[in-house]
């Protein structure tokens, strides 16, 4: 456990660092600035990763991750200010590029299937995800005029 | 996946953090270009150009097998990441979260009009039972589960679900960044409408979906991080069940109707 904790605090880090870099070159961030909140998420995906190894159920990491994440930001919580402040540093859109950088060496190797695909498939596929996506939309849509959200 | 030991010592693969964060520094100077459709607009992120400079290095010889190996069980820590700033963003706007709160819950259920769509299409171009696997969800990791678990690793409706998942992941979340960035700007349903669709159940089609809102409409950052965060943990934590429960059994429902009814002809 303790040689994980490790494991996983080196490579969020080096995420993090990737994170705080994009962060300053796409939306002028000195990674100073940004450094505290980068820790806070740090220390919310570890304290994630812990709950998981001691809670005995079957309930997935980046639930907890997000659950915690909820709860420090809160505004009863203390400190939350803090939280939220240092981590607003934090753009949303550096911490994607990272990801989907690992992301795109890994499919790599999805690659030749992906080809393999036909063209129906290509196109049945397609429709499932706007089929999917816009059919959420339409319902998300309807809804929140009824309540008057939007 | 392999066990805890062999996933043991990926931060040493310097080789691949090197040029993970070369693509991100490349990828960030490049920023953000616009492409205008009519009124509509294509949104090109750093992180779609990310993917696809990454899929082009795997066959390259700066990147070896071993680089993109390791780099599979990172994503799960990245997002993460993006998980723990999500909730962030959640934490304060929980109020407007509830309050959209049946917004939220009913638009999972937007996730069986693809069914409709998508079945009839696949099953017009001569599909056979792969149409099942197909295309009663998304086919992420919990749908490709359920479908090996029910008919079998080798079975038509196993090769559908397959597809769909090989497609997701190579495709997926380029798809939907660009389309999500085009429909918000040409269809009149609104930005946070497509927030809640963003969350299919998938970190990086979440990411890149909800990127492309943000990147259309910054002013409207915080609600569509909210709710596309909220919407995607709510479809990451329900969205097996309503394949189990609802949406395969519809499909086969609907495959059988409509495979009966052309047979008649």
């Amino acid at each position: 456990m303790l040689k994980n904790i490790q494991e996983w605090v080196l490579l969020l880090v080096i995420v993090g660092v990737s994170g705080l870099i994009g962060n300053w070159i796409g939306y002028d961030i000195f990674p100073l600035s940004a450094l505290p909140g980068m820790a806070v998420l740090i220390g919310i995906c570890l304290a994630g990763f812990i709950l998981k190894e001691i809670i005995p159920l079957n309930f997935p990491s980046i639930a907890y991750i997000s659950i915690i994440g909820v709860v420090v930001s809160m505004p009863w919580f203390p400190g939350s200010d803090k939280v939220v402040e240092w981590t607003t540093q934090v753009q949303l859109l550096a911490l994607t590029t990272p990801i989907l950088a690992y992301a795109g060496i890994a499919i790599g190797r999805s690659w030749s299937d992906f080809v393999k695909l036909g063209w129906r498939t290509l196109i049945v596929a397609s429709l499932v995800m706007i089929g999917t996506f816009l059919g959420s939309a339409v319902i998300a849509e309807i809804i929140l005029r009824f309540q008057g959200i939007i | 996946m392999q066990d805890g030991n062999a996933a043991m010592g990926l931060w040493k693969d310097w080789r691949l953090h090197a040029i993970v964060l070369a693509i991100v520094i490349v990828t960030e100077l490049i920023g953000t270009f616009s492409i205008k459709i009519g009124p509509g607009v294509i949104l090109l992120l750093p992180m779609l150009y990310a993917l696809g400079i990454g899929i082009i290095l795997y066959f390259t010889p700066a990147v070896k097998e071993r680089q993109s190996i390791n780099a599979e069980p990172i994503i799960v820590l990245g997002v993460s990441l993006l998980l723990a700033k999500i909730g962030v963003i959640i934490g304060p706007s929980l109020p407007e979260v509830i309050a959209a709160g049946p917004a939220l819950l009913l638009q999972e259920f937007g996730h069986l009009v693809t069914i409709l769509i998508a079945l009839p299409v696949a099953i017009w171009l001569g599909m056979k039972r792969e149409a099942i696997g197909m295309t009663h969800s998304i086919g992420r990791e919990p749908n490709v589960g359920l479908i090996m678990d029910k008919y079998g690793m080798g079975s038509p409706e196993g090769r559908g679900v397959m597809a769909m998942y090989i497609f997701g992941t190579v495709f997926g979340a380029v798809f939907l960044g660009l389309l999500s960035g085009l429909l918000a700007t040409i269809t009149p349903l609104s930005p946070l409408s497509f927030a809640l669709a963003s969350g299919v159940g998938s970190g990086s089609m979440m990411a890149a979906a909800s990127g492309s809102l943000i990147a259309a409409f910054p002013d409207l950052e915080t609600q569509i991080v909210a709710l596309s965060g909220a919407s995607n943990l709510l479809s990451l934590s329900s969205g097996l069940w309503v394949s189990i429960f609802i949406a395969l059994p519809l499909t086969e429902k609907l495959y059988g109707w409509m495979t009966r009814k052309k047979e008649g002809y």
